[in-house]
């Protein structure tokens, strides 16, 4: 490791604490800014239009506590849980290691660090403490694991640099949340084994935002785009607030298959007095209109195709429509993972028109007919 | 827990007086019918509408042996069906049951899977021929029958014997046919409902062409119009259906031209019996009351019903509904629909469903018919329906003269009628359906035909379907129609529906088709997307809501209703105040 403060900041390459989305080299990114930063990493690498921002390193968490004394205090709490304790037990030490994180400072040197980064992201966003969403991106296999997800904080709209050493600090925090821990003593990981980075982006200012998935995220049908959308930023949909408009596109030709626009109740806007990303109520004017237009789901669609093809795997993805977006321009993802859904058999749309096997599957199988 | 209901009660032993086991003796394949017996609560038995009068000793023979054990069994063999055998039949009274056949070995079901997976493509690939053999076949052998003299033979045993083989075979042609074509088309419809389509459309997409029962309702609505052209409006306003002929023979002049363009109608059209498959019912030809009855009724509608205008509407809703499915689908499930469309296009199963009523259920029975009335007049019988009391080896003894019908025979006819009447009054009383109910049933038939989808099934397991107000059935043809009641135990009644009412019934056959033409809606307690009655209420734009299970039973005549095709959905607004003009009418059909 090397502590020597860098001169020439704008680079990034030459301090391990601090990686930027388009200055790092894909191969590591996920090795240094976790699983969440490295994937945006690859995606701009590829094309894809993403957020700019920086991530605070792997190496630059377990720096903190190792020097600040942290890693010994977890370990004591951690050892004295036991293999097998109740529930309670594992949320009291849940509350006290977060608390230490809580309180405990960011060193100087990377407190300088972190600063010129964010101002660096100032610069870039012309901007004076541009808010930015500060999330949790985790490490090891288990990271990508379904059980994870949501289960690390992410702070949307935080701004200035002290708000966003809180965040960070809660972010590294959230690594030990009573979800977590309970999950790595089952599992048997030791938490040095997944280390966690937090990534600093610039908040998209978003018109609309939302989920797309590659595949149906249900039945697993792998001809279809599946898109879920709402007003404002995208927690209130990823969190389950909001009822979202639904839609669905032939990936073949990018037809819009159908288009439900839901009754949407809650939005995620900015709170310009609190400096964060609040869930509000929808205002009645919004409630019930229709989110996207054809060349938005098209623009959607197609980030979506082509992150498929980049992986090689369906992928869930979250994407923000700027308000500052014109037609025609790319949107913008700012997350993307993994899907594990596949169609069973049962479910897998019929290639071919087999009437025996419809009158199989259908009406000589002890079970009703689908819409009788 | 599967819901039993017992059937002890109508496995009494007793049955038509007179009546013997061996009168049932006839070939079958799996199971034979019979009088409800001890043990039948394993099966599932459902009250089948197409009887709703009940059935007369022969009728009963005939159909069950010949329709259901001989006509399903053999197809489900012969398709096969890998989990069913067909269908068996059981009579409460003079009530028929039918029952589905399971088959439980599961290497049987394989090896009648793999059977399938040969003979499905191999029907389809050639149903226009194999369907068209089958239908001349038949009118070959009804040409035969129009050009025999019945009353110049001398032996009535071998043309009733002739007749009768009409009779299997055609059930023989009928469900060999129709158990491949619901196949595919119910595979095509879970196929189509699995994409996303919404079940009330797949309905439309096969809907709109001309059939021969449409056609017959288009000549009869012609003599309406013609009628009311040359003035004859005031004899059918003044005369009841059965005085008419009568009253237009006294009137003469064009009252006498338009009864020879009539029985012109007649010759090509009238040979249909009143009723699905029952020889104890007449044909047009032999009883005009109906026809004409429903002339009477086209006549007291000022609006004219313009048939044209119904199939383009048909049509043009039929590529609507294509293309709205299609523009919700992927590619690749856009050639899935496509060639299954065309499959089911080619082979459609909603237009034979009622096309080959012509051919087959409303007429193969006649020539039986013909020869019973034929003995019964030489037999001197007090009427010439006399010889349908008989069972069909009782019958065979008096042609051949084993047996004089006069004395035993004759008394027994007798008690045999009165046997009839006392169930046709209890028809609606008969529980809907007996035995171990299931969620779900696995023949087409039972799915397509009955309506019996696990719905409808709960439905009628309803101890309190008397007292509710609201029900939900198929929607089957769309729209909203509110108007007074008139339930209908059979089409007997089809005269007390007035221009405006909501037919309400067990289910409708194709010689109810002329009564969609004045009603403003339709309920049945039976029959799915597929059946009569959804198929005529969207051709003819009446709202129209099937297998709601047990409509019969929770509206009372002259109840007002609202029938929402569209939702599927019935309700009772108001309850008729008195329940006079409820009460069960004399069987028309049954009268000498």
């Amino acid at each position: 490791m090397d502590p020597a403060p860098t001169t020439t900041p704008t680079t990034g390459h030459s301090c391990d604490a601090v990686v930027w989305i388009d200055e790092v080299d894909p191969q590591r990114a996920i090795a240094a800014g976790g699983s969440k930063m490295g994937r945006l990493a690859e995606l701009l690498a590829s094309g894809v239009e993403v957020p700019q921002g920086f991530a605070v390193t792997v190496d630059a968490y377990a720096r903190h506590c190792r020097e600040s004394g942290l890693d010994e205090r977890i370990d004591a709490v951690i050892g004295r849980l036991g293999s097998s304790p109740s529930e309670a037990e594992v949320e009291a030490a849940s509350a006290e290691i977060r608390a230490m994180f809580t309180a405990t400072p960011v060193g100087e040197h990377l407190t300088a660090r972190l600063t010129e980064a964010y101002e660096e992201l100032c610069l870039r966003a012309v901007d004076v403490n541009v808010p930015v969403a500060v999330r949790s991106s985790a490490t090891g296999e288990d990271a990508a694991d379904a059980s994870f997800a949501g289960i690390f904080d992410t702070y949307l709209g935080v701004s200035g640099i002290e708000r966003v050493l809180d965040a960070v600090r809660n972010c590294w925090g959230s690594l030990f949340t009573a979800r977590a821990l309970a999950y790595r003593l089952r599992k048997g990981i030791s938490h040095h084994a997944m280390p966690i980075a937090v990534g600093v982006i610039e908040l998209i200012h978003a018109r609309a935002s939302g989920v797309a998935f590659s595949v149906h995220p249900v039945t697993g049908k792998a001809d279809r785009i599946v898109v879920e959308t709402s007003w404002g930023w995208g927690e209130a949909i990823v969190q389950g607030l909001v009822d979202p408009d639904h839609v669905e596109i032939g990936k073949a030709d990018g037809r819009v298959l159908k288009y439900d626009v839901a009754h949407k109740r809650v939005v995620s806007a900015f709170d310009f007095a609190v400096g964060a990303v609040t869930e509000i109520d929808m205002p009645a004017k919004l409630a019930d209109r229709k989110v996207l237009d054809d060349e938005q789901v098209g623009a959607i669609a197609s980030a979506v195709r082509a992150i498929e093809e980049h992986y090689g795997h369906p992928v869930d993805v979250e994407w923000v429509i700027s308000r500052h977006r014109r037609a025609g321009d790319p949107v913008c993802i700012v997350q993307t993972r993994p899907v594990t859904v596949t169609a069973s058999p049962e479910e897998a749309a019929p290639a071919a028109y087999d009437p025996v096997a419809l009158a199989q599957k259908y009406l000589f199988s002890g079970k009703p007919i689908p819409g009788r | 827990m599967a819901n039993v209901v017992p059937v002890d009660e109508f496995a009494t032993g007793e049955w038509y007086p007179g009546f013997k086991p061996e009168h049932f003796e006839s070939p079958y394949i799996v199971d034979a019918a019979s009088p409800f017996k001890p043990g039948d609560e394993q099966g599932f038995w459902f009250l089948d509408f197409h009887w709703s009068r009940g059935l007369t000793p022969l009728a009963a023979t005939l159909w069950s042996s010949d329709g259901y054990c001989w006509g399903t069994q053999h197809a489900a063999e012969a398709l096969p069906l890998p989990p069913g055998r067909g269908i068996t039949a059981r009579f409460a009274g003079t009530h028929l049951y039918g029952c589905a056949l399971p088959e439980t070995d599961p290497r049987e079901i394989g090896a009648r899977a793999n059977r399938i997976g040969t003979n499905l493509p191999h029907f389809l690939a050639n149903y226009r021929s194999i369907w068209e053999a089958g239908r001349d076949e038949l009118e070959a052998t009804w040409q035969y029958f129009r050009g025999v003299d019945f009353t110049g033979t001398p032996d009535l045993t071998e043309l009733l014997t002739q007749g009768r083989r009409y009779h299997k075979r055609s059930m023989e042609i009928h469900f060999g046919v129709m158990y491949p074509m619901l196949a595919n088309f119910l595979g095509f419809y879970g196929a189509c409902a699995d994409m996303g389509i919404n079940p009330a459309e797949i309905g439309k997409f096969l809907q709109g062409e001309d059939t021969k029962i449409m056609e017959t309702d288009r000549e009869l609505y012609r003599l309406a119009l013609k009628a009311r052209q040359v003035g004859l409006e005031p004899v059918f306003e003044e005369n009841e259906p059965l005085a008419l002929r009568e009253a237009l023979g006294r009137h003469g002049g064009a009252a006498s031209v338009w009864l020879t363009e009539f029985d012109d109608f007649l010759q090509v059209y009238g040979w249909r019996a009143e009723a699905t498959c029952d020889v104890g019912v007449p044909s047009w030809i032999e009883d005009n009351t109906i026809p004409l009855g429903l002339v009477k009724t086209f006549l007291k509608r000022d609006d004219a019903h313009d048939f044209e205008a119904a199939a383009r509407n048909a049509l043009a809703e039929r590529d609507e509904a294509i293309d709205n499915a299609r523009s919700g689908l992927t590619r690749e499930e856009q050639a899935v629909f496509d060639a299954g469309l065309a499959s089911n296009q080619a082979a459609n199963f909603p237009w034979w469903q009622d096309d080959h009523n012509y051919y087959i259920d409303l007429k193969v029975m006649l020539p039986l018919r013909w020869g019973c009335q034929e003995l019964a007049r030489r037999e001197n019988a007090d009427n010439k329906d006399d010889m349908l009391y008989l069972f069909w080896p009782e019958l065979q003894d008096v042609a051949s003269g084993r047996r004089p019908y006069a004395g035993e025979l004759k008394s027994l006819v007798a008690e045999r009628r009165q046997y009839f009447d006392h169930w046709f009054a209890k028809r609606g009383e008969m529980p809907k359906v007996l035995g171990t109910i299931p969620e779900a049933v696995e023949d087409p038939v039972l799915i397509e035909i009955f309506g019996l989808n696990p719905s409808a099934i709960k439905a009628v397991q309803n101890p309190d379907a008397a007292k509710q107000t609201v029900m939900s059935g198929v929607a089957a043809a769309k729209g909203t129609a509110r108007g007074i009641a008139r339930v209908l135990q059979s089409s007997d009644e089809l005269h007390r529906l007035e221009p405006g009412s909501i037919l309400v019934c067990e289910s409708t056959s194709p010689n109810w088709t002329p009564a969609f033409g004045k009603i403003a809606g339709a309920v049945c307690d039976g029959g799915g997307m597929l059946s009569h009655a959804a198929i005529v209420g969207r051709e003819y734009g009446v709202p129209t809501v099937t297998a709601v299970g047990v409509a019969t039973l929770s509206i009372s005549d002259g109840d007002e209703i609202e029938v929402d095709g569209t939702t599927g959905t019935v309700t009772i607004l108001t309850k008729a105040t008195t329940t006079a003009d409820t009460a069960a009418e004399t069987p028309a059909g049954v009268a000498g």
